[in-house]
């Protein structure tokens, strides 16, 4: 007769200090204020230089259409949207809410081929466009 | 004291690991990314693991993966039929680079300013980064999907790996491929050691380590199951190995004896790399997670503390996470 045996490992385990920490579900991450950030990353705005009145300009420009884009999303807030989606997708839903990095839209009602989700998060990268009505 | 390994797991993945890669050391540590089929290659900081961003742009899994020595710059090279390049601090997308098919392999020349690509189309690419509206410098010739292209020799040759089996040393300025070696099984992953010019294979169940000038064979050592990867030891005194049997193999160099081998993966492990230091090594598996194992085991280092035996009992003990023992089978 044949006896297996288990053998319990003698060892002690090497301790950690703890795990390592995960990625932050609400972010992309590279926190700004990590002092490789700091010390690597130019400002985008420079008044000294010559090039500062159009990088001011550029700038407005971008915050005028930042400004557009978010006024936008409060707009959509509970409107019927159609989105236009990779692969030839349309599907029409309430709008929620977007997340702050914009990675997802948190959609109620989303009408699809195979029935009405109640509540869905739709991946903001496969959305090519949207429309609704004012 | 005999120590037992205490892996950290890096979560944060939904799908399989294949490929990932570290920085040199920067004033500001070294750094990992990794290469992942959900699409989104993560940075992480090399001596813990900690996550820092996510790259966030292609539509398609992620085959390939690279870091410039500074950390400053990524790459990566995707099912989308894109090879990205990354800045590594802010994470933006910085250029995207568009092929005619899947791209598999994406490597950095030392001074950051050449992106070398290879993939499904079967041709190298050589992008110049200053230039990036201009056509690539391209050397064809492998006659099947290329899996690992690297630079090599002070960045003047190239090493090519392809479903072709066989490996390629290409010169750079002549496009010529100056040496070839033909194997009977797909070469699985390709590792280049600038320092000592070796180049270390992997095929079938083999770790084959050859003079990355002549191709000559130094030694091969056969494993216990189909390995995926190996990476050599920058001291050049260990390796280790990983591939279908889910377990971490470690290597003495020298003498070719297994030392250690360890279990804890869920999957087959699909890349292993050492640290610039040595002092680590990171694998990418299956199963969705980056393991980092300990060189040293017991030695204190990143999130591992060496404790002492009276340290454990004692109740002013700092440490605050102990894992349970095991029962090993």
């Amino acid at each position: 007769m044949c006896v297996l045996f288990k053998q319990i490992s003698m060892k002690t385990p090497v301790s950690v200090l703890r795990l390592p920490r995960g990625p932050d579900p609400n972010s992309r991450g590279f926190d700004p204020n990590s002092p490789r950030f700091i010390a690597l990353c130019p400002t985008t705005l420079s008044s000294s230089s010559s090039s500062g009145a159009v990088d001011e300009e550029e700038q407005r420009l971008r915050s005028d259409l930042r400004e557009r884009f978010l006024r936008t999303l409060l707009l959509m807030t509970d409107k019927q949207v159609e989105f236009n989606m990779h692969e030839k997708v349309r599907v029409r839903a309430r709008f929620g809410a977007s997340d702050i990095d914009v990675l997802n839209f948190q959609v109620s009602g989303l009408e699809t081929p195979l029935g009405v989700q109640k509540e869905a998060l739709l991946r903001c990268q496969d959305v090519i466009s949207c429309s609704f009505e004012l | 004291m005999a120590m037992r390994q205490t892996p950290l797991t890096c979560s944060g993945h939904t799908r399989p690991v294949v490929d990932l890669a570290f920085s040199g050391i920067t004033p500001y540590g070294y750094f990992l990314i990794s290469a992942c089929k959900d699409g989104k290659p993560m940075l992480r900081q090399g001596d813990t693991g900690d996550w820092i961003g996510t790259f966030l742009g292609h539509k398609g899994a992620v085959w390939g993966a690279t870091l410039n020595k500074e950390a400053t710059k990524a790459a990566t090279a995707a099912a989308d039929f894109t090879a990205k390049v990354w800045d590594a601090v802010t994470g933006d997308e910085v250029l995207t680079l568009a092929h005619k098919h899947i791209v598999k392999s994406v490597n950095f020349t030392q001074d950051s300013n050449y992106l070398l690509t290879g993939g499904n189309d079967k041709v190298l690419r050589i992008y110049d980064l200053s230039k990036p509206e201009a056509d690539p410098q391209e050397i064809a010739g492998h006659t099947s999907a290329i899996k690992k292209a690297l630079w090599c020799n002070n960045d003047q040759q190239i090493l090519s790996a392809a479903d072709d089996k066989t490996i390629r040393l290409w010169d750079k300025n002549t496009q010529e491929a100056v040496h070839t070696l033909s194997f009977d099984a797909s070469v699985t992953s390709m590792e280049y050691i600038p320092d000592g010019e070796i180049v270390v294979i992997t095929y079938g169940r083999t770790i084959g380590f050859y003079n990355a000038h002549s191709l000559d064979l130094i030694k091969t050592v056969d494993a216990p199951a189909s390995i995926h990867s190996a990476s050599l030891h920058p001291e050049k005194d260990f390796f280790v190995a990983g591939g279908d049997d889910f377990k971490l193999y470690k290597y003495d160099y020298t003498t070719k004896e297994e030392m250690e081998s360890y279990k804890g993966h869920f999957g087959p492990i699909h890349t292993v790399r050492f640290s610039p230091d040595g002092e680590l090594y990171a694998s990418g598996s299956e199963d969705g997670t980056l393991r980092l194992w300990q060189t040293a085991v017991g030695k204190t280092y990143g999130l591992w503390k060496c404790v002492l035996p009276e340290e454990l009992s004692s109740e002013n003990s700092e440490v605050l996470y102990c894992p349970p023992a095991e029962i090993k089978a």
